[in-house]
């Protein structure tokens, strides 16, 4: 594990989004994870912000995010499917290879898994032509899904080859989820893992946890649940995945500090990371 | 309504697909990939009403070449590339919906006043998937063009040939992804490894619910990292009953066979040489 297998986010840093790109670039990253607002707010239009990404380069890890696509009907079905569409485009355009679906929070969203499977399958099916993988999140608030296992579930038996899982370290933490439960998870289908802390024990409700995700993550190595995403770091390499890790942090301060001081942040909790994965492993493979 | 029409979707053919109704190519360079057709056996019949669009025959096999510019759209490039297939279908717009349903991209329609509307989707790369059920009765093209009344307008084939198939490129680990497709949509089923036909035994075989006609999916090859490889249909199969008796009338018409390395012409099949940059032809032995 070394820092090419980590990246950025768009999101946790202020600016234009060369000054971003250049920024992550600059600490050493190789990877960059897009927010459709960097593409569709850029003063030169979208040309010009795919111009950027790909003249940057950056490989994208992936692209977010479609929200509440999955279980409705009708005319807000026909009207998610259009918006998804645009979103599949604009990832097409960027080289961006994974585009990350969140669990709804619709109220208008049936429950009925078989409902919500197969909407994902069709989501899945847009995606083909322009190789893209759909990785799908469960939202720690999400409606009806909104612990790993239940996505999991869901797109196991959607049964579709670019249909896979972005698994939080965020909303795992705050749910409390038991990682013995990643052993069930074929490690192939997990298309993103996103990384961040947060700085205090519990978000005892949704509306705590809505609030703790979006104003105040922090990187691993910052917060009080480090120890955890050290283990969900480790269960995952046992498993076998070898995909990328994404810093997921949505942080209010972040956003009012220079870009090079929150890049050498990110910088510094891969290190923290890497370090910690290696040294725990040793004994393992001393014994054997 | 008919009969037909009322018949409901046998599972195993959710379309009531039928074979190949036609297979079309764009080029700007129409004259001369006209001559290169004549070679290959197929007659020029009729031409589109209000288009650059001539329509080929041989035997039971439509062939269509495009070279109309579509408005605002730069005019198609000068290698012939396959822009499209037709499938014949028990329902064209009740294949349509379903493949909507299931997650295709709507392609955009161009029929004129007074033209054929033939409803599709995107295939692969910048391909299209039409659905026409309208070849039993009477044909689309008795619509659409104009027939020569100089020409035969049902030459017939040259030594047996008709539609065997086509050959899609596709992107590494790709293969997954597009048996999905062509399963979730269409109905196609993947043959077991190591049943291939003709001289290219590669890639994966599917084959069509109606099992008139074949797809070989190709990811590039091992060691072929530096090579510009793209998604995209690549080259038509034609089935004839006695290869050696084909490629010797080809021959004699002027058609020339790649006969080096692992291609040679056998009893099994046969490639012609590259034509105008981009054109091959198949030949894979079928009593289809």
């Amino acid at each position: 594990m070394n820092l090419d297998n980590f990246g950025m986010d768009t999101i946790t840093l202020a600016g234009p989004l060369e000054a971003k790109l250049k920024a992550v670039r600059e600490a050493g990253f190789t990877q960059i994870m897009l927010n459709a607002t960097d593409i569709v707010g850029h003063p030169g239009g979208e040309a010009a912000a795919v111009a950027a990404v790909r003249s940057s380069g950056l490989r994208v890890t992936g692209f977010q995010v479609l929200r509440d696509f999955e279980g409705l009907s009708g005319t807000l079905h026909a009207y998610k499917v259009d918006v998804a569409k645009g979103m599949l485009e604009m990832c097409h355009a960027l080289g961006s290879t994974v585009l990350l679906a969140c669990s709804t929070v619709s109220p208008h969203s049936t429950h009925d898994f078989s409902l919500i499977k197969k909407d994902l399958q069709k989501l899945a099916m847009l995606a083909v032509p322009l190789n893209i993988r759909i990785a799908y999140e469960a939202l720690s608030w999400g409606r009806h899904v909104n612990l790993f296992p239940q996505s999991w579930e869901i797109v196991a038996e959607a049964d579709r080859a670019n249909l896979g899982l972005c698994l939080d370290s965020f909303h795992i933490l705050a749910h409390g989820t038991e990682l013995d439960l990643l052993a069930d998870i074929d490690p192939l289908k997990v298309f993103l893992v996103q990384l961040s802390d947060f700085l205090w024990q519990e978000t005892r409700s949704a509306e705590e946890r809505i609030e703790t995700a979006r104003h105040s993550r922090v990187f691993p190595g910052e917060g009080v649940h480090s120890e955890k995403v050290i283990e969900l770091v480790r269960a995952l390499d046992e498993m076998g995945y070898r995909g990328d890790y994404s810093f997921e942090v949505f942080n209010d301060d972040y956003r009012q500090l220079p870009l090079p001081v929150v890049a050498q942040r990110a910088r510094a909790s891969v290190k923290w990371i890497t370090g910690r994965v290696a040294r725990r492993s040793l004994p393992a493979r001393r014994q054997a | 309504m008919t009969a037909r029409a009322e018949r409901l979707p046998e599972p195993s053919n959710p379309l009531g697909i039928d074979g190949i109704e036609f297979v079309e190519y764009a080029t700007s360079q129409a004259q001369a990939f006209g001559a290169v057709l004549q070679k290959m056996g197929f007659a020029p019949v009729a031409r589109h009403r209000s288009r650059e669009v001539t329509l080929y025959r041989q035997g039971s096999m439509n062939l269509i070449v495009n070279s109309d510019s579509p408005s605002g759209k730069n005019e198609p490039d000068k290698t012939p590339t396959l822009a499209a297939i037709a499938l014949r279908v028990r329902d064209a717009g009740q294949a349509f919906q379903h493949s909507l349903d299931l997650g295709a991209w709507e392609m955009p329609t161009r029929a004129a006043a007074m033209e054929l509307h033939i409803p599709g989707i995107h295939g692969v790369g910048d391909s299209l998937i039409y659905f026409v059920d309208r070849y039993r009765d009477f044909a689309i093209y008795d619509v659409d063009f104009v027939f020569d009344s100089n020409a035969k307008p049902d030459p017939p084939a040259l030594a047996g040939l008709h539609w065997f198939g086509l050959v899609q490129a596709i992107l590494p680990d790709r293969t997954a992804d597009w048996l999905d497709f062509y399963r979730t949509l269409f109905g196609f089923q993947v043959l077991p490894r190591g049943k291939y036909f003709g001289v290219l035994p590669k890639g994966t075989l599917l084959e069509s619910p109606c099992r008139k006609f074949y797809l070989q999916l190709i990811e590039p090859p091992a060691g072929a990292e530096e090579m510009r490889w793209n998604e995209g249909l690549v080259r038509v199969g034609l089935g004839a009953p006695d290869v050696p008796k084909a490629v010797k009338a080809l021959q004699q018409r002027g058609v020339v066979f790649v006969d080096h390395g692992a291609v040679q012409p056998s009893d099994k099949g046969a490639l012609t040489q590259v034509y105008l940059g981009g054109a091959t032809f198949e030949l894979v032995v079928s009593h289809l």
